[in-house]
């Protein structure tokens, strides 16, 4: 050893934004309580709702959802406003803040109409069907001082943010090809029941399912120069494709690959794998742990030259209440952090949402191009 | 409830160590043969409390339990129900009601649901979720009649979605129907433990038995490690502690030793895949729990 000490990356978020907003920071005797509502109260719905329910800024006070099942039970436990028009929840319950986790196709009129009511807005992946909608939620948001996030979970998990770091790093050198796969059991049979059978309604692997891993291309990357190659496939769908797979070519000269089967059933739940090679070193990560190898001694973090394995259960960190997911609390809680503490949001912002719609869209036209 | 607490993670392919440890579990236990081997093994070295998610597999396991009750009479199960992900997948595929649906009537004949359409009839009429509730619990129940069921657990996922959302009902007639149904003690299983505790004695819920992850590393324990040795120390439940190596995070000594060290713990529940990793942490649980107890004899005397 040359006793010089070992560099380290610094991990995290990769946040830091200056103030933008006006502050609601509370003073020290009061605390800023912001009256939520939520549009969609499906199985992220609830997931969303159970997280910021307990968060100590946050004050649930509407529900919005076309099921009658969901909204009397949400009446009668939850005490809170139920309704079945948005338009009217927002008009009615002045609210701070709104969780939109409908079917994918309305995520654009619930977005406009909480931006049109001064109320910040959350929206599940992806943000919108049409790169068009995207780009007028944010002429709508020019000059307002709102926050808004799409929920790309993956930007907030223990391992990806952590590969992001490394490949910014500069570790493993200039990035000459990179792998996105996803595979889970989402669809085993041919069910027309559900919105996620419908094109028209937001469903179909690509915007459903294969949008979290398009996304975590535009993390790690930004928006490839062209895509090529796509191809659709039905397995068990007849309105929808269920499985995609694509190549990404950039400029500079690197490429990448993306598969995703959402009617896998040897997955017992969704999954996604990351895999990049560059100049110096490759990386290979999964939701759970990654492995990097070094062509050389990086000196950095306690990584050696060769394979170096890193898990989760060693270096996730604890969040204030867990359903589901360390990275689902996490973004939940970013969002809020925003709004309190008057910053814009930086980590999975409808900018970044609207990019990835944009790749969305290149996916969709490149497969139907080719007759798929 | 007995001091050691057979998991069934591994046999289905969980692991949070890595996806691809999972993997290989998954194809090592593809048959319900080479689960029924290590649960031998682990009968053969005494430990007889089993914990079972409601994983479609488990119920072939039941089958031959229910086969074989010279051989399994000393079985005492713990199901954990429901499994999260066989509702999430039909949820996906049908909606919620009609995952509801698949999965109240299914594999039932047509007498039993019949009672279960009288019973549950007017639940779905009324769409009463606690009333739903009851019967999604007697559905995944079902695999388990006959056996020795010794507490009936709440999956985490379900659990922790539930406490998010401060309805103490739900949480007062699960116990409720778990302990008049089944004749056994309601129990929970969560990621969130310090919260949970607080929230069912708040319910009304005395002493609930209550299992979560509880490790030196502090991996899973929501908010904090210090959060959860504060709840230990205030006592009023009945503490199990899983994830105790997460998964292999910490050396297997170093992990016991501070479980045990622990106020209150009343059982551990860990998975392994062969007898010898069994027995290895079956004598390191047993004599740091013996350690234990000497030295507070000692202390006490």
């Amino acid at each position: 050893m040359d006793g010089q000490p070992v560099p380290s990356l610094v991990w995290g978020a990769a946040d830091s934004p200056e103030l933008k907003c006006h502050v609601l920071k509370p003073s020290v005797e009061e605390t800023v309580m912001l009256r939520g509502g939520i549009v969609g109260f499906g199985r992220m719905g609830l997931t969303h709702f159970s997280i910021l329910n307990t968060h100590p800024n946050v004050d649930f006070v509407a529900v919005c959802d076309s099921s009658s099942f969901v909204l009397k039970n949400a009446a009668q436990y939850m005490g809170i406003e139920t309704f079945t028009d948005c338009e009217r929840m927002f008009r009615t319950m002045g609210l701070d803040f709104v969780v939109v986790a409908t079917p994918t196709a309305m995520h654009a009129d619930v977005a406009e109409c909480a931006i049109a009511n001064n109320a910040h807005v959350f929206v599940e992946k992806p943000l919108t069907l049409h790169p068009e909608q995207g780009r007028r939620l944010l002429q709508l948001l020019q000059g307002k001082v709102l926050v808004h996030q799409v929920g790309y979970v993956n930007r907030f998990g223990d391992v990806f943010t952590r590969v992001k770091q490394l490949l910014d790093s500069g570790a493993v050198g200039q990035v000459l090809t990179f792998r996105t796969e996803m595979n889970g059991p989402t669809v085993l049979h041919g069910s027309k029941k559900s919105w996620r059978s419908k094109k028209k309604e937001g469903g179909g692997c690509l915007y459903d399912f294969a949008s979290h891993g398009v996304d975590l291309v535009n993390y790690f990357f930004g928006p490839p120069d062209e895509v090529v190659g796509t191809v659709f496939g039905s397995i068990h769908s007849d309105g929808v494709e269920d499985t995609v797979s694509t190549t990404f070519v950039y400029k500079g000269g690197m490429r990448g690959n993306l598969l995703a089967n959402w009617s896998d059933p040897s997955y017992r739940k969704p999954s996604c794998q990351f895999e990049a090679l560059g100049r110096m070193g490759k990386i290979i990560a999964d939701l759970h742990s990654y492995k990097v190898f070094f062509s050389y001694a990086p000196n950095l973090d306690g990584f050696t030259q060769g394979w170096n394995q890193r898990s989760y259960t060693v270096f996730a960190t604890p969040v204030r209440f867990f359903v589901r997911g360390f990275e689902f609390t996490r973004q939940l809680d970013y969002f809020i952090d925003c709004i309190v503490e008057g910053k814009p949001c930086r980590i999975s912002s409808f900018e970044d949402g609207f990019t990835t719609d944009t790749m969305l869209e290149k996916i969709r036209t490149d497969g139907e191009s080719r007759g798929h | 409830m007995d001091r050691i607490v057979f998991g069934d993670n591994q046999f289905f392919g969980i692991n949070h160590m890595s996806e691809e440890k999972a993997q290989s579990q998954a194809e090592r236990f593809k048959d319900d043969d080479a689960i029924l081997d290590v649960i031998d093994a682990a009968r053969a070295c005494g430990i007889h409390t089993f914990m079972f998610s409601t994983h479609e597999r488990v119920v072939g396991l039941c089958d031959r339990f229910r086969a074989r009750p010279d051989k399994y009479s000393d079985l005492k199960l713990c199901p954990s129900i429901p499994y999260a992900y066989k509702y999430a997948n039909a949820v996906n595929e049908k909606g919620i009601l009609g995952a509801i649906n698949e999965f109240v009537f299914s594999g039932q004949g047509a007498g039993k649901a019949i009672h279960t359409i009288i019973r549950g009839g007017m639940s779905v009429i009324n769409k009463d979720m606690i009333e739903v509730m009851k019967l999604l619990v007697d559905a995944d129940m079902r695999m388990f009649q006959g056996l020795n069921v010794q507490a009936v657990f709440l999956q985490n996922t379900v659990t922790d979605m539930l406490l998010g959302f401060h309805v103490k009902e739900v949480f007062v007639e699960y116990a409720n129907h778990i302990s008049k149904t089944y004749g056994v003690d309601p129990a929970f299983n969560t990621m969130n433990m310090p919260d949970l505790v607080d929230f069912l004695l708040d319910c009304g819920i005395e002493n609930p038995i209550v299992c979560s992850s509880i490790n030196k590393a502090g991996f899973a324990m929501n908010p904090s490690r210090h959060a959860y040795e504060r709840r230990l120390a205030d006592g009023r439940f009945r503490p199990m502690a899983m994830s105790v190596f997460a998964s292999g995070a910490i050396r297997p000594r170093e992990a016991v030793e501070y479980v045990c060290s622990l106020p209150g713990i009343q059982s551990i529940v860990f998975g392994a895949s062969s007898r010898s990793h069994i027995e290895q942490t079956r004598d390191l649980i047993c004599s740091c729990w013996e350690e234990m107890r000497k030295s507070e004899l000692a202390q006490s005397a």
